[in-house]
């Protein structure tokens, strides 16, 4: 038999890239991408070098290696939790290779390699390599470092094959998760501490050389694991099909009675609530409410008014925001469809419209505990509602006609593939979402005080209402103009 | 019912369509054949202003498609699965159109089990979304859906393909009533000589974006197309 190997299923997916309809602007975002990401390993590699100093400097008496350990138990715990969100096996890539002749076991060697090259392996080995070298150098060689440095690696190396087992059978997932529960349960209601027990245990590793053999062989277990479960799942009617759902949110039927507009409404919100990445995008939306815990808990911001106002604005608008990005991008996948139907750009943008300035009302009113930081945050927040409300919203919709990358409804995105459908125009768009409201507000405030600032705001709002009809005629102008344009990128 | 204005599409210098005049009447069954590539998919995108023509135009029931969207009440077009929303059920998915299209609830529970026969059980009350329907059944789905609430113009890109025997048969029955009764025009498209000249009366021959035949047809119609793919 002729080998398939991890370089040829790489040298397919570098043709997949290169071959996909608008590559070239993904290979501008990817290079962005990778800037990105070279920042944060330039942060990582400060936090590994720097690390070491900070702790020795912070705590001298103490071994650093010790202080980190009591830190990794929640640190393993959150990266747990955001691989399950943002990490997939490259497994549906496999499908061609089923009736080639490449043993099976070298297919999933292939998956199981591949799945290594994840962003989130890299941040221990980022992190910790320098960390451990400028240990050596300074405390002078020995091997317990690097038994420590090993022990993590596996075990981070172990949750990338567990994200896996989580995703794809329901048993593993409630393995875990009763799991969790359980440490959770000793942890809050039992003098035994789960974090430091383990803590200790890496202590342990730190301080005797053989206790390593732990997490090198629950590495092996893992991938053992995996690669057994992986076989079981190489044909077409298991982990090669698609999952099939169950109907939810079948009865929203309160929203006929809106007639002409609420089954517009009510497809939206079957959308939302039917399609991973839609409820990914979503979830992102409402993580924004908690926005104001960043600043509001600090007496430095609650004296800033102007600070304040971006998270009134993301509060009130985080929803707003995610899901308006991507009008009419959420509906590329049936796009020619809605274009031949007897609905007009008219009747169909102002549904969206409603959609986000009912989610800033809904957000507004939930942002409801704020007002534990004072009378002055809430009037923020009503404020920046009322901007949202009349003014961010249309500005939003207008912001999506110059978004002409396709959404693809059911599949997860990974981590930073939300930027996919970054442009030029979509920054400039930061402008007037962001920018001008904290010019409205900022400028009264500054010459007439508070009460003028919250003004300016609630004044522009309510002008974004008052000519939200002569501003929709000029958003439908621009979708009718650029109608075909985005009908042949939805389309490839 | 369609009045094609010597239309052409050119595509960076290649020209894909182009067609003199060319009119169908209402009530009219028209067939259109072509091999790959031979413009079948594109003129019905520019029937349904889904591509902007290089030059000439069209006109449904007298209104350019191009310039006004009063076109759209009268028609309705499957292309492929694209015409489907995956994300609702079927029923859904029939109310959404109904509502486009001024048919109601209980209306359309009631009109479709006309079609029970075509669906072969397979379709209405199944519980899961329009995504996770067989091919087949996507297309039987996107088909009937088409004619809720009597459009004057249908559309369809291939709709033999990927049905089962049975289907094929019992499709051609649908749409001959379906004109008949309720003077229903379609447009079909398809690469099935037999069912295509079957179901339809009049063929149009496309070959590289021009038209070879123009025919009505008769029991010689089917040799004659044979004869001419043949070569």
């Amino acid at each position: 038999m002729n080998s398939f190997s991890v370089l040829d299923s790489l040298k397919f997916s570098k043709k997949k890239f290169f071959r996909a309809p608008q590559w070239e602007l993904k290979l501008v975002v990817r290079i962005l991408i990778g800037f990105l990401v070279l920042y944060f390993l330039a942060v990582f590699l400060f936090l590994g070098v720097g690390g070491y100093y900070i702790l020795t400097k912070e705590s001298p008496e103490k071994n650093p290696i010790f202080i980190i350990n009591t830190l990794l138990g929640l640190y393993f715990f959150a990266d747990l939790i955001v691989r399950y969100f943002f990490q997939s096996l490259p497994v549906t890539e496999v499908k061609p290779l089923l009736l080639l002749p490449i043993p099976k076991k070298e297919i999933i060697q292939i998956v199981l390699t591949r799945s290594l090259a994840s962003f989130f392996n890299f941040i221990p080995i980022v992190v910790l390599l320098p960390f451990c070298i400028v240990f050596s150098v300074e405390k002078g060689f020995s091997f317990s470092v690097w038994t420590w440095f090993v022990a993590i690696i596996c075990l981070s190396l172990s949750s990338n094959f567990w994200v896996y087992l989580i995703n794809k059978s329901k048993q593993s997932a409630a393995v875990f998760f009763g799991t969790f529960v359980a440490l959770y349960a000793l942890e809050k209601f039992t003098p035994l501490s789960v974090l430091d027990l383990f803590a200790q245990g890496m202590n342990l590793i730190h301080e005797e050389l053989y206790w390593v053999l732990i997490p090198l062989g629950l590495l092996y277990f893992s991938i053992s694991i995996s690669a057994k479960f992986l076989k079981k799942q190489l044909f077409l009617d298991k982990g090669l099909s698609k999952k099939r759902e169950g109907v939810v949110g079948a009865n929203l039927n309160f929203f006929d009675r809106w007639e002409g507009m609420g089954f517009l409404i009510k497809n939206d919100i079957r959308l939302i609530i039917r399609n991973i990445r839609a409820r990914q995008v979503v979830l992102m939306g409402a993580l924004f409410l908690f926005y104001g815990l960043f600043f509001f808990t600090q007496q430095q911001y609650l004296e800033q008014p102007t600070i304040l106002v971006f998270s009134g604005l993301f509060i009130t608008g985080g929803f707003m925001i995610t899901f308006g990005q991507y009008v009419p991008a959420w509906d590329s996948e049936y796009y020619s469809f809605l274009m031949c139907q007897n609905v007009s750009y008219r009747k169909y943008l102002s549904s969206k419209l409603y959609l986000m300035m009912f989610s800033v009302l809904v957000c507004t009113i939930i942002s409801f505990p704020y007002s534990f930081f004072g009378i002055d945050v809430m009037l923020i927040i009503w404020a920046s509602g009322i901007f949202n409300f009349g003014f961010g919203s249309i500005i939003t919709l207008y912001s999506g006609a110059f978004n002409s990358t396709p959404v693809k409804l059911n599949i997860k995105a990974k981590a930073f593939e939300n930027t996919q459908n970054f442009s030029f125009v979509q920054m400039l768009f930061i402008l007037p979402k962001l920018i001008l409201p904290v010019l409205v507000f900022y400028l009264p405030y500054a010459f007439f005080g508070f009460n003028s600032g919250l003004a300016g705001l609630i004044f522009t709002g309510l002008l974004g209402l008052l000519f939200q009809k002569q501003l929709l005629n000029i958003i439908e102008k621009t979708y009718h103009k650029k109608k075909y344009q985005t009908l042949s990128s939805f389309n490839k | 019912m369609i009045k094609v204005k010597n239309i052409s599409k050119t595509y960076s210098g290649q020209v894909v369509l182009q067609l003199p005049d060319l009119e169908i009447p209402k009530a009219q069954r028209f067939g259109l054949v072509g091999n790959n590539g031979a413009g079948k998919t594109t003129l019905f995108s520019l029937i349904l202003d889904l591509i902007e023509a290089s030059s000439g135009e069209i006109a449904i029931n007298e209104i350019d498609v191009k310039k006004s969207e009063d076109w759209k009440p009268l028609t309705a077009a499957f292309i492929d699965e694209s015409y489907l929303i995956g994300y609702l059920t079927v029923e859904e998915y029939y109310y959404f159109l109904g509502n486009l299209r001024g048919v109601s609830k209980s209306e359309i529970d009631q009109w479709v089990q006309i079609f029970e026969p075509f669906f072969n059980g397979e379709i209405l009350g199944q519980k899961k979304y329009l995504r996770d329907f067989s091919k087949g059944n996507q297309k039987k789905a996107g088909i009937v859906g088409t004619l809720i609430g009597k459009p004057e113009l249908v559309v369809l890109d291939e709709p033999f393909a990927n049905l089962d025997p049975t289907t094929q048969i019992r499709l051609k029955n649908l749409i001959r009533e379906e004109a008949e009764k309720y003077g229903t025009t379609f447009l079909v498209s398809s690469h099935d000589l037999t069912h295509v000249t079957e179901v339809c009366n009049r063929i149009v021959l496309l070959e590289k974006g021009v038209i070879i035949k123009d025919i009505e047809t008769t029991s010689e119609t089917l040799k004659e197309l044979e004869s001419y793919f043949s070569n």
